[in-house]
């Protein structure tokens, strides 16, 4: 994909992205479509955070869910007016940025010197290590509750709580898209060359004057305020931190899912991921549950009828296919190729 | 009960318990040592296994039957159900794993993730069959009774205060053959020594005639069917079985083969006995709920300080 | 001219294996020297014992007068003691996180009044202070031993790292070609210029004039070499699109792009033809005039007598001869070494 193309690309998702809400309801009015948007937008954030760590670095971090589950929490504990601190939306978000970011160096400091598989097992470790201490510190997080009510943003004066989407639609495509820019940045310069050179041989980067556990670290804690980011912007959307086992593995994985799909690598492609993948989750299976319980198909009884159910073999023979048939994903990233068969390393 | 008596009933419960543990660990330590893939999907295989155990017991009948009175049917559980883990691990390598054999190390990984998520569904929907032994489809995803086979009589009288039960005798009887069994094979049969040649070069191995992908998916078998054995020991040990119950299982399995040093047999026995007892002192003397942490901050802290594990070898990468 | 590189006694061991066994020789600023030996003879062992890939078991490399290694000094006991009173007081504190929230935050905090921030935090001292040995203690002495010994060990395992080395100006090619294939010739070159770059993390994240001014910086040097190893015109290419000749070119453009003194070239001439060789002594004798010492490893004789200014042999890990191409291709003890003496 050439450079021209791929701005041509950002463009046009960027045009369809504002132009939507204005089109659905000019053309389909009540179908809701747009509005099931905002939970992409978030995933697109964490899938963009996974991105960094998983497609520039080569670090499969399984434990993304956990990272979202601090940012959420943080938020909670410094907006919720049960707590003393009650911080404003902004500088809220600003602080759990900086609390994710603290924690990838808390968890990457061990273990970035494992290898692959190995760094995965203790990311999947954190991962269930966050959601029972979250649940087990009740008088902290409140246990299963989770922590609610939270405050909605404020921003010149719109009311974020009214009964409109618009505003929340609005300010997390522009997060997303302050957060793309700024990971494209990254991506094409020193910093991202650095990723990709240990990613591809860590020795002979090491050799060239990298410093690789500095620039994993590097990856590893901005993927995870980044994923802390999303986890705010959350539960500040849902008013609520819900309780810690929203926050599971399952979310790890889908969050793989929208990064694997998309294509590793490849900020278009991760955010196509995420339309594909959390769109068939949320606008797709809910809309058929929707159909088919109008229709009096829906018995509750049937576990095959139950599109919700599907839901694990959905997120689990994408993951399959994709890496068989379309290891690059749907929208190959220019500057990642990490699909190419490795070369067998002489001894 | 005395202090001593606690005690010595938290190392029968872990040590039962890290029996079943090490069971499961072999299975990731055979595969991981022949194609160096966490075969996420093992834990989740494992639970199939036990569903498969309850749909036996729910066909043949057995349901208020016990070893005594039918021992034949009972014992069919531990031809079938391994058979079964051993099949359809075998046809996970064949369509997930084999195709990416020569794919970057991560691709492999990401597909038994999928795997896995496969089996758990398949799981599901297995819980919601309309059979008298799964509720007739009610509640597909709640946990399902397992009967009691085997009796939950204390054998040591009803007075003692520590309890020891045929359930633990069924497990050490189990596991402990097995794990014998399996080392022989891989030391002495000529199968074991193909597995040894693909595992240290498999390019070498099939230049030297091997079957190379023939002898992963025996090894792959071969894990499934003590992954099977061990879904049976584990069902009969717990009386309950759910749909989820795969992934923290095969955590505590994993953790135990690294803990062993992975790839080493000896180890993975070893690192199960560990994390059983870890486990089963953590629930008396630090709290229930921290167990799991506790486990984990063990990982952690093995691959940090000796990554090779207890009786692993390191290696070393060449330049 | 002084002496760029010593190596005093240098011994590798793996295990049992003794692949480096008391090598001491010393590399002369502005020649090329020259490593020759049988297969197996440690000599690429040589080569990543002088550029960090494995620690001496025994005697030290000096560069430029100075020890390759970081010796265990006041900042080392610093460091881990630093970390291992951190990792206590995190420890503690993830222990009794509840217990001190419950009487800081919780017992100071009414609904809708100023928070008593001073009061709550001698509320937090007070807690911490009263904290049993089971609660206090233990896990304090836990955290300190188990950060203390943590760092401990990743420094002694991190002592001598290549990227350090790297920094200190030795630079290297590898064996078995080992470019990043899958980044363009370009970039392969930039990423050997990592050690240099001076503009921090906000200056390449919100792109500022400095971040543009280095990049720009960067790209011209990187283009000058790949013009001086003849590679100009291949710029764009993906490294693996390369062929083998121009992929150790290469390798040697992205070494000297860190501007190193010492340049470790090992078997740079493998699997050459006489041409391809015939440019590249030339391309060496153009690097040695840039001011760079070269350290080869080669089996084209060709090559290595045509170029070098000293020869140093070695079998089985031990130095058996050094000295002028012509002396050493005279001496008794390397034609044995090569063509095996008879036994009597």
């Amino acid at each position: 994909m050439t450079r021209t193309r791929e701005l041509q690309g950002y463009a046009i998702a960027l045009a369809l992205a504002v132009l939507l809400p204005f089109i659905e309801g000019f053309a389909f009015p009540g179908l809701g479509l747009a509005e099931d948007f905002r939970p992409i937008f978030i995933f697109a954030i964490l899938g963009l955070g996974l991105n960094i760590i998983v497609g520039y670095t080569g670090l499969l971090n399984l434990g993304v869910a956990a990272f979202m589950a601090i940012g959420a929490y943080s938020y909670g504990i410094l907006t919720c007016d049960i707590y003393p601190f009650q911080l404003s939306f902004w500088s809220a978000t600003a602080a759990t940025i900086v609390v994710g970011a603290l924690a990838g160096v808390v968890l990457g400091l061990p273990a970035i010197r494992l290898h692959g598989d190995y760094l995965a097992i203790v990311t999947l470790g954190f991962g269930e290590i966050v959601q029972d201490a979250l649940r087990n510190l009740e008088t902290i997080t409140k246990g299963t509750q989770g922590i609610n009510p939270l405050p909605s943003p404020r921003l010149f004066g719109v009311d974020f709580q009214s009964g409109s989407y618009l505003p929340w639609y609005f300010l997390l495509l522009f997060i997303l898209c302050s957060v793309a820019l700024l990971v494209r940045n990254l991506e094409r310069s020193r910093i991202g060359r650095a990723w990709i050179a240990v990613r591809e041989d860590e020795l002979a980067a090491r050799c060239m004057g990298i410093n690789p556990v500095r620039a994993k670290l590097l990856a590893f804690s901005l993927g995870a305020s980044l994923c802390s980011l999303a986890g705010a912007l959350w539960a500040s959307y849902l008013g609520s931190t819900g309780e810690p086992g929203n926050y599971d593995f399952q979310v790890s994985v889908i969050v793989l899912c929208v990064v694997m799909v998309g294509g590793m690598g490849s900020i278009l492609g991760v955010m196509l991921g995420a339309v594909v993948m959390v769109g068939f989750n949320s606008i797709v299976l809910s809309g058929l549950s929707d159909l088919l319980a109008r229709q009096g198909i829906l018995s509750g009884e049937n576990v095959f009828a139950v599109p919700g159910n599907w839901k694990y073999f959905i997120f689990g023979l994408a993951l399959i296919l994709v890496t068989r048939y379309r290891p690059e994903g749907l929208i190959p990233s220019r500057v990642v190729k990490i699909v190419a068969p490795k070369k067998a390393k002489g001894a | 009960m005395s202090d001593l008596e606690v005690f010595v009933q938290q190392l029968i419960t872990g040590l039962s318990n890290g029996m079943i543990i090490a069971l499961i660990a072999l299975g990731y330590t055979m595969v991981y040592g022949i194609v160096e893939l966490i075969n996420f999907a093992h834990g989740d295989l494992f639970m199939l296994g036990a569903f498969m155990a309850l749909t036996l017991i729910g066909v043949l009948g057995i349901q208020d039957q016990t070893f005594a009175t039918a021992p034949l049917q009972c014992g069919l559980l531990f031809v079938l159900v391994p058979l079964f883990c051993a099949f359809v691990n075998g046809a996970i390598d064949h369509f997930a794993y084999r195709p990416l054999r020569k794919a970057p190390r991560l691709a492999p990984l990401v597909s038994a993730i999928g795997v896995s998520f496969v089996l758990l569904n398949i799981g599901l929907f297995w819980g919601g069959l309309p059979m008298d032994v799964f509720n007739n489809g009610h509640a597909a995803s709640a946990p399902k009774d397992f009967p009691a086979l085997v009796s939950n009589d204390n054998l040591l009288g009803d007075e003692s205060n520590v309890g020891f039960t045929a359930t633990d005798l069924l497990v050490v009887g189990v596991a402990l053959p097995l794990m014998v069994g399996l080392t022989a094979l891989v030391r002495l049969t000529k199968l074991g020594k193909a597995m040894r040649a693909v595992a240290q070069d498999p390019t070498a191995a099939s230049l030297m005639g091997i079957d190379v992908n023939g002898i992963i998916t025996k090894t792959f078998m071969l894990g499934g069917a003590i992954g099977g054995f061990a879904s049976v020991v584990y069902a009969l040990y717990n009386n309950t079985i759910h749909f989820q119950m795969g992934f923290r299982v095969g955590i505590d399995a994993f953790t135990a083969a690294v803990l062993g040093g992975i790839g080493s047999f000896p180890g993975a026995v070893l690192g199960g006995l560990v994390i059983g007892l870890v486990r089963a002192m953590s629930d008396q003397y630090i709290a229930t709920q921290w167990t799991n942490i506790t486990v984990f901050s063990i990982l952690v802290m093995v691959l940090v300080f000796r990554p090779s594990g207890l009786l692993g070898s390191r290696r070393r990468e060449k330049v | 001219m002084s002496d760029l590189l010593q190596l005093e006694n240098v011994t590798v061991r793996f295990g049992g294996l003794t692949a480096v066994d008391d090598v001491t020789l010393t590399v002369p600023k502005g020649s090329v020297h020259s490593v020759i030996g049988p297969n197996g003879a440690g000599k690429t062992t040589l080569f990543n014992t002088v550029t960090g890939v494995y620690v001496p078991s025994e005697g030290h490399v000096r560069f430029e007068g100075r020890d390759l290694g970081i010796p265990f000094r006041l900042r080392t006991i610093a460091l881990c003691a630093f970390v291992a009173l951190a990792t206590a007081l995190f420890a503690v504190l993830a222990v009794n996180v509840q217990t001190i929230w419950e009487q800081a935050i919780i017992a100071n905090y009414i609904y809708q009044q100023p928070f008593p921030w001073s009061k709550a935090m001698g509320d937090a001292f007070v807690s911490l202070s009263t904290l049993s040995f089971y609660d206090g203690g233990l896990p304090l002495v836990f955290g300190f031993v188990v950060g203390g010994a943590g760092t401990y060990a990743v420094w002694n395992a991190s002592r001598l790292t290549p990227d350090k080395v790297a920094e200190r100006g030795v630079s290297r090619t590898f064996q078995n070609i080992r470019l990043f294939q899958n980044m363009s010739v370009l970039h392969n070159v930039l990423v050997g210029m990592s050690g240099k770059h001076r503009t921090r993390f906000l200056d390449v994240l919100l792109r500022l004039p400095r971040y543009y001014r280095e990049e720009r910086m960067a790209t011209a040097d990187a283009t000058e070499l790949l013009d001086f190893v003849g590679l100009k015109s291949h710029s764009t290419e993906k490294a693996s699109a390369l062929c083998y000749g121009d992929q150790r070119r290469l390798e040697i453009a992205r070494a000297l792009a860190s501007q190193p003194r010492l340049l470790l070239l090992d078997e740079p001439a493998a699997g050459m033809n006489p041409t391809e060789s015939e440019s590249l002594v030339e391309l060496i004798a153009r690097i040695r005039d840039r001011g760079v010492t070269v350290m080869l490893i080669e089996h084209h004789m060709d090559v290595v007598m045509n170029i070098s200014d000293r020869v140093t042999v070695l079998d089985y890990g031990k130095k058996i001869a050094e000295g002028t191409p012509l002396e050493v291709r005279q001496n008794p003890k390397v034609i044995a070494a090569y063509l095996g003496v008879e036994e009597e």
